[in-house]
Order: structure tokens, then sequence, then C-alpha cells
């Protein structure tokens, strides 16, 4: 079997396609072969530095082409991208020497030394030079980018991602919806999420064209752009649903969707969190079939719905490549032809033995069933994790267990009823000291990161298993209590606000 | 409208922003306050709210940088950022 990654980096692309990237100001374009060309001459810049195979760069910056430019170079001089959601680290000396990074580039103002303004790269691409670049190939195993998670430490998790891992997702996917002429996939989640980039990657081997885009730009720039497929989160085809019947007051449906997403959408792409079956049923009514899936950082891809096998609820069919195993508790496991990996590279003790297996296959913790034609639905997830609708994941136990540190503070938990803002629902201890609780949270959101932040707590009854609030394990019922409480927690003006 | 004049922009970003927020009148929104922590505006509603208000007052979306769309944090922030190009629109249209 041909690798993808190995076909990408030994010569460029046949013409005929491009790249387009769109901000809220403007666009350009570039064609494939002469950001092949331009990946190239960054490469030999990096290698004139003294970068080397196996030697990491990090990456800490919004959407941009020279991310893409520097992740390319990265891949035809075998360096190992570190990609790093903007705003969510510092760039500078103590991240590269926490991850071994050799050079950092951010698109933030700074200056630390080994912190390169990620603006430089477009220079290095200038030119028209064809330099003479040591002839790289990939193995199954060999790791081309680290990918992060959220972590139950509140240090982000780092996975190396192997090229077999990669080859093996782009093939499945590349059969199951035979991207090509005619086509323009459109990106615009972040980059730092590595299966944003596969689309590019996609485009260069395939041979279609992409578009990506920064996230603030993808509403304006849909209808505009034209795009044929749009991968997202549920949480953005759940505002781009509410957009679409806001429309649709006044025109029908299907032209009001294509409105919001241009005139020739073949399907739209989604994941990392379970989509509603009526955001679902919403899309397939406007004519844009919205296909869902399902995977983790640690298995890629594990099953998709497409074209030639779609069955509305569930994540789809398993994947060629890749196995779920479920066992007597309904709990999913995946086994790969091409793991991910078998450990991570940066995480907690103990986390490691807690999701991978001796054999390699991955511990879900989601529990899921087959039907008898093999679709696989997801009955539950692992309720501690909220995705917000940037893509962001938030494990919220550690947060939930900072608060309750607290002697006003019995049980807790914390939920997001919009996807953008997190509220923490608290079931006191005796009467409410609301003064003990403001410090809690003030002290907590200290505590934690930029996307961790509790915006609220709201002050609940105290749970109870007849309140239906505990399980008869005592355990907080994190659905119910969502429900139970959604006017308090949805509600801007109650509760105790973070100061 | 295309041309909007400065003191038309407050009434349609109110509009606008009413559009996106549950349950919130147009009047009753306080033009100084935080639009994430007082109205619980998502990233993305934030950006549908710019590009109606832009659509309703004729001032291009492309004046603005996502670092400009992160810097407005209230309705008066939004207001004057669209003051600021609203002016050329006018002077253009009375050309």
């Amino acid at each position: 079997m041909t690798s993808v990654l190995n076909r990408l980096v030994a010569g460029p692309p046949e013409p005929g396609h491009r790249l387009r990237v769109v901000r809220l100001d403007g666009e350009e374009t570039v064609a494939l072969p002469e950001l092949w060309a331009m990946a190239g001459r960054v490469a030999a810049a990096l290698a004139d530095r003294g970068l080397r195979r196996g030697d990491r760069i990090g990456i800490v910056s919004r959407n941009c082409l020279e991310w893409l430019l520097l992740d390319l170079a990265a891949l035809r001089l075998g360096l190992v991208t570190a990609g790093f959601e903007a705003g969510s680290v510092k760039p500078g000396r103590e991240l590269a020497e926490d991850y071994d990074l050799r050079l950092v580039f951010t698109d933030e103002p700074g200056g630390e030394p080994g912190v390169l303004s990620i603006g430089e790269v477009r220079a290095l691409a200038g030119g028209v030079s064809e330099p003479d670049l040591p002839p790289v190939t990939y193995g199954p195993g060999d790791v081309t980018t680290l990918k992060f998670t959220s972590g139950s430490t509140g240090r982000p998790k780092g996975l190396g991602a192997t090229a077999g891992s990669i080859d093996s997702s782009l093939r499945a996917v590349q059969r199951m919806f035979a991207h090509g002429e005619g086509d323009d996939l459109f990106v615009f989640l972040p980059l730092s999420l590595l299966q944003q980039r596969y689309w590019v990657y996609s485009a260069l081997v395939f041979g279609h064209d992409v578009t990506v885009g920064t996230y603030e730009a993808a509403f304006v720039a849909l209808a505009r752009t034209r795009p044929t497929v749009v991968m997202g989160v549920p949480a953005f085809f759940e505002t781009a649903a509410r957009q679409i019947r806001a429309k649709a007051r006044t025109r029908p449906l299907a032209e009001a969707a294509r409105a919001v997403f241009g005139d020739r959408i073949r399907y739209l792409w989604t994941g990392s969190a379970p989509a509603s079956a009526a955001v679902l049923e919403f899309f397939g009514e406007a004519g844009l079939p919205l296909y869902e899936g399902y995977g983790l950082n640690e298995t890629c891809i594990v099953t998709k719905n497409h074209p030639g096998a779609h069955r509305v609820g569930s994540v789809g069919k398993v994947l060629a490549g890749k196995e779920v195993l479920i066992d007597e508790h309904g709990v999913v496991s995946v086994r790969s032809d091409f793991p991910v990996n078998t450990a991570y590279a940066y995480a907690a003790p103990g986390e490691s033995q807690r999701v991978f297996g001796a054999d390699g296959v991955v511990r879900t913790g989601d529990l899921g069933r087959f039907d008898e034609d093999g679709f696989l639905y997801i009955l539950g997830r692992a309720d501690d994790v909220i995705v917000l609708d940037n893509a962001k994941k938030v494990v919220v136990r550690p947060i939930e267990e900072h608060l309750r540190t607290s002697h006003a503070i019995e049980e807790c938990v914390v939920v997001s009823a919009d996807r953008a803002h997190l509220v923490a629902v608290v079931s006191p201890a005796g009467e409410p000291d609301e003064a003990a609780i403001a410090a809690q949270l003030a002290a907590t959101n200290a505590a934690f990161g930029r996307d961790e932040q509790i915006r609220k707590v709201v002050i609940a009854r105290p749970f109870s298993v007849a309140g239906e609030t505990l399980t008869s394990q005592f355990k907080p019922r994190r659905n119910r209590i969502l429900e139970l409480y959604r006017a308090e927690i949805v509600d801007n003006r109650g509760g105790i606000h973070a100061g | 409208m295309p041309g909007e004049s400065r003191a038309g922009l407050e009434p349609a970003a109110r509009e606008s922003l009413a559009l996106v927020l549950d349950e919130v009148a147009p009047q009753d929104i306080a033009v100084d306050h935080d639009l994430v922590r007082e109205y619980g505006l998502t990233s993305l509603n934030k950006v549908l709210f710019l590009t109606d208000v832009c659509e309703r007052t004729g001032v291009s979306v492309a004046h603005f940088t996502e670092q400009d769309l992160a810097a407005m944090r209230t309705l008066g922030d939004v207001v004057a950022a669209l003051a600021r190009h609203a002016d050329l629109v006018a002077e253009g249209s009375t050309r």
C-alpha cells in the first residue's frame, strides 16, 4: 500500500488545484504546486538553522498560510510539529523546554530567544529556488506530529501521531468520500488539531481544492467561497441551523441553507462530540447531508457515516484498518492496524496505562452497540468531557474537584448549556454561604486555563437520590442536573458570577 | 442601510445583537456591558452579530480583522468600530 505521506513528500502535486486562506479582512490563493515549492524553501531555511530529522518545532498561532507552510516544511524535512491552539499556552522558553522544541513560531507578540514570529516564515518561503532537500520517507511507526488533549491535571496530554495512522485514516476517508476534481474542502477549526491538516494533505495527494479559514471568518466566507465539504463540530452546525431557520422565514428551506453554506455542498462532516438527532435531521431536510463519525485523539477516525453507508443516529460503520471491541459492560475499545501510538508522550503518571492496553488497544470509556448491519451507536460518552463550540475539549472533573475543596460546597458539577461557557451547579454544604462560594469560584478560575473558566455558579437544592440529582452510588447525575437547572444555567443575570 | 449615519448605527447594532441573544429586547441591551460575561454571547454568535450589523449598515466586514473582533467587548465597542468605517461609507455615497 502506498503511503499517502510518502507520496506527499516525494514530489510536487499535479497542477490544477489550489489552497485558499480566508480571514475576516480578505483571502489569498496559492496553487498547490507553488505551496509545495514554498514549503520546500521553508524546509531549506530550517535546515540551514541546523534543524534535522526528528527535531521538534512548536507552532502557537491562529490559522494562516504560514502555519501550513511550517507543517509541510516539517514533513519535507522529517521534523516533528507540535501545534498548540492560539492563546492556550504562552509561547516562550518554558514551553520549548517542556516539550523539547528547538524553535517556536507564534503570531503573538513576544521575542524570547528561540521564539520566532510566524510572519517571518513568509520571507523564508519567498524566491524561486528549488532547494535540494535530503529525501525523506516515513515508516508506519515514525511520529510526524504531537497532538494535545486536555489532561486531568490541567496540563495538556501530548501524544505522538504515527505516519501509519495518518496514512490509514486518509486512505479510508478517500475510499468513502472520493474527494477529487471539483471538490473544495472548507476547514476552519484550529490547525493545531491534526485532522484539520489532513484535508490539506488530501488536496496535495488526491488532487482537489482546499480552503482554510480562521474560526471567525467561517460564517462570513462560506457562501462566498462555495465549498463542497465543510468540516465542523456539532455546536457549529447547531448555530448554522439556527441561522438557516431564521433565513427560511422568508424563503424555502433549501434556498436558506444555500444562503449560509453556498450552492455547491456535497456533504457536511462532523465529529468530536455527539450531534443531536434534531440537527442531523434538519440538515438532511435542508438538502445538506451531515455525516457523523466517531473517534478520539488516541484512535483517530474509527467509524464514519458516508454516502454509501449512512444511518442517522449511528456514528457509521467501522473504517478499514480499525476494529471496535465491545465488552460485556458495553464499553468500547478500539484496535488499529496502524495505531496512533501506544502511550502518551506527555501525561500524568498512570494516564497511558489507563487508556492504552498492553496490546495497543485503546479503551475509550464510551458505551456502544452495533446494529445488525454493522452501524455503531454510541450510547453514552465519558461524561466528564465537554466539547466547546471552538472544538476545545474541557475535562471538567479536576475543576469540580478544585471547587469541592471549599467548605461551603458539598458537591458540584460543571456543565455547559451553550457549548461556549462553563457553569458550575453547586450543592451547598448547609445554608448557602455565597461569599465563600464566590471566593472559591475566584480561586478555581485562577487555577485553571483560559478555556476552563467558570462563568458563574448556580446554587442548587442539595443533591439527593430522591431529587434525582444523585445516582444510587451517590454520584451526581450530570445530565439530569443540567436538565433540572437549565433555566438558571442559561439565565445570565442570576447566580454568583466570576469577578 | 448602506451609508448609515453614525446616529443610526446604534439602533441597527441593537437589532442585530438582539437577534442572536435569547430573550433580550434591543432597547434593553446596555451599551457598556460585556457581551460575553453579561449576555453570554458565544464567539460564533459574535461573528454572526457583526456580519448582520455590517449588512444592515453597509459597512464591509472586510474592514475588520480577527484581532479587531476580539477587542469588541461591548455594544459600545462595536458601534465605535462601525462608526470609524461608516463615516467613509457615508462620504463615499455623497460623492
